[in-house]
């Protein structure tokens, strides 16, 4: 069993140093440091971020997002044809992204992510994900003021990530992750969850990507158990929300062998800290092949000395699972 | 009651923006480099100013601002036992805060903003609104350590708000507003908001208020009537229409809070934007049911600005209400 984490990790702590990317951040603001100053800063609490997936157990790390302001507007900001406007709230959670607006075609222009995956891989000892907000989540909290349909609108944005996934996929990470919480029920999300698109996208954004990394899907925020062909879609690895969507368990007992499964099976939204132990006996029954256990979505609802103990807890949970297998 | 000139009256929803000396003295507070009585004597001081602001434009109900608060959330859970603080999470940009925690059996050790709503009510003969965080939003935005539901930690809370409104309502608050932003982006939970307001309201005789956030509320027509409380207030600026088409299938049988300027944005609307506004409501509503105030709190705004948005208001108010009169 893999110890993962999901997607971003809380950019500064409590303590001494801990705060450097914030106060960097407030320096740049008020002129005081340059542009390159600040990058600096973000590579280090990056390599950090990396380092304490490592310390606490992990098999499997991501980057920690810690150079995005938001999971929407680090990709669709550096995509053409999108402005970036107001604030909305993100889910039903107390965080907020700035909503793009699509002012016409949405083309893909330069790497996105390559830069940035690159550098954790370089930093860490571990295997690194590249993981990337997918198409329908962007396209849903997004507006456009240019296509025709919200059909038109996530179709072509799944064709402008599509070029994204093949220039990850050139790099050969282990993983490459799309994150796709708008298609998980929230009560939330103001249209109505369209599964028919939803596959339309994910095989649009992956058609042709080079097979040396595999694929995997989270969704999030929520549970996809009126969807079960999730488990059909052309990824590796399905993960999926088991606290958010506790009603994701029905899928799990049902999950078909030949498909990897993520366990999002510690709360990653609460500081209640649960007992490794409880952990691995909910998991012990599940009998896909492979498996990744993880947080139920990223950590930065979370203060990061607790993110940590999260996903110490993560790495006991699943290795304990496998002492005793 | 006259119609015409009684109904329309204002109110502002809570918060206004600090003065810059007080946000000055805050931070000097932060760091130990003044006393709480110095930070309170400052804190009494905007107050002042700005009850005696809303008394000169004419404000009917007016608030105190809440100029001795931070976060509408952590400002009760730093006064409740079994509520503590954690470290810092963030909201968005560069933006942080230390969101509470629930780590323990949640009590009350003694009133929380009864001498303050006391001492802004001593300035002035227009009622002060006593303003409350409801036990929903305080649950939903804090972390839970304790209790495992969260239909547990929000009849905790209730019972604590409850106390709290009690004391409000002796200390002689004929208005009570009962604040429950986080509503809006969990309609799916509002039978959890009804159980808990009834816990909160229940025995009171004051004017009771809850104040949400804008959400799909027409989802939810008309079982949002079943809140009890006597008032809803809600953003209408720059949405609502939906909402409001609902009311002439099912009349909207509570009194109503019409947000009629966006607190988000630096522009001032003009006295005929704020109009249109107010007409808008009349077309579904008595004017004795409305009650005409901005979106949200003002506290993000500057203090000019939010001064420019009340006297808009109430300027448009006073048009609106003539033009009734004539009509």
């Amino acid at each position: 069993m893999i110890a993962t984490s999901v997607s971003h990790y809380p950019k500064v702590g409590n303590g001494p140093g801990r705060q450097r990317l914030r106060q960097a951040i407030a320096q740049l603001d008020k002129g005081a440091i340059d542009r390159a100053a600040l990058d600096r800063v973000a590579d280090e609490v990056t390599a950090e971020a990396i380092q304490e997936q490592e310390r606490a157990g992990l098999d499997l790390v991501t980057d920690g997002q810690i150079r995005w302001q938001d999971p929407v507007t680090y990709i669709a900001g550096k995509l053409d044809g999108f402005e970036l406007h107001g604030l909305l709230r993100w889910f039903e959670t107390n965080t907020y992204y700035r909503q793009p607006v699509a002012k016409g075609p949405i083309t893909w222009k330069e790497p996105i992510l390559v830069r940035d995956f690159l550098f954790a891989r370089e930093h860490a000892s571990s295997p690194v994900k590249a993981v990337l907000t997918g198409p329908y989540t962007i396209g849903t909290l997004s507006e456009t003021r240019h296509h025709q349909s919200r059909r038109d609108f996530v179709l072509e944005l799944a064709g402008a990530l599509n070029q994204e996934l093949k220039a990850l996929a050139d790099e050969g990470p282990a993983w490459i992750q799309v994150d796709e919480p708008a298609i998980a029920r929230n009560p939330s999300v103001r249209y109505p969850r369209d599964f028919e698109l939803f596959g339309e996208a994910m095989h649009r954004l992956t058609q042709g990507v080079n097979q040396q990394s595999r694929l995997s899907l989270y969704v999030y925020h929520g549970d996809v158990a009126d969807y079960p062909q999730v488990a059909e879609l052309p990824f590796a690895l399905i993960g999926l929300d088991l606290v958010q969507g506790a009603a994701n368990w029905d899928l799990v007992g049902g999950w078909p062998d030949s498909k990897a499964i993520g366990l999002g099976a510690v709360d990653a939204r609460n500081v209640r800290l649960e007992d490794p132990e409880e952990v691995a006996q909910r998991i012990a029954g599940v009998t896909a092949r492979e498996i990744h256990l993880s947080p139920s979505c990223g950590l930065e609802f979370l203060p990061r000395e607790t993110a940590f103990q999260k996903l110490e807890l993560v790495a006991r949970a699943a290795h304990g699972v496998e002492a005793r297998t | 009651m006259n119609e015409a000139t009684e109904g329309l009256r204002t109110t502002s929803v809570g918060s206004l923006p600090k003065p810059d000396y007080l946000l000055h003295a805050r931070a000097q507070r932060a760091r130990n480099e003044i006393s709480q009585e110095e930070l309170d004597e400052l804190s009494r001081r905007a107050t002042q100013e700005w009850i005696r602001f809303q008394e000169e434009i004419g404000v009917d109900i007016v608030v105190d601002g809440e100029m001795y608060r931070g976060d509408m959330v952590a400002y009760f859970a730093e006064n409740l036992e079994g509520m503590g603080i954690s470290g810092l999470v963030r909201s968005y940009g560069n933006r942080y805060y230390k969101k509470p925690i629930a780590n323990g059996d949640i009590r009350r050790p003694g009133p929380i903003t009864v001498d303050w709503w006391r001492f802004a009510q001593s300035l002035t003969d227009k009622p002060v609104k006593g303003m409350l965080t409801g036990p929903y939003t305080i649950a939903d935005w804090s972390f839970d350590d304790h209790y495992g539901s969260r239909r547990d930690l929000v009849m905790a809370l209730a019972e604590v708000v409850r106390q709290e409104a009690q004391d409000l309502e002796q200390a002689g608050a004929q208005y009570l507003q009962i604040d429950e932003p986080a509503v809006s982006t969990r309609l799916d939970e509002l039978d959890l908001v009804i159980e808990s307001m009834a816990v909160v309201t229940s025995g009171l005789r004051a004017h009771t208020i809850t104040h949400m956030c804008y959400g799909r509320f027409e989802e939810v027509y008309p079982r949002l009537l079943d809140i009890p409380v006597d008032q809803i207030d809600l953003e209408m600026a720059n949405s609502g229409l939906e909402l409001l088409e609902k009311f002439s299938a099912h009349p909207f049988t509570k009194a109503i809070g019409f947000g009629v300027v966006d607190v988000h944005t630096h522009k001032i609307e003009s006295v005929d934007e704020v109009k249109k506004n107010i007409r808008r409501a009349l077309e579904y509503l008595r004017p004795e049911q409305v009650f005409i105030d901005p979106d949200c709190g003002l506290k993000t705004r500057t203090v000019d600005e939010a001064k420019a948005k009340l006297r808009t208001i109430q300027q448009a108010r006073d048009e609106v209400r003539s033009e009734l009169v004539r009509a």
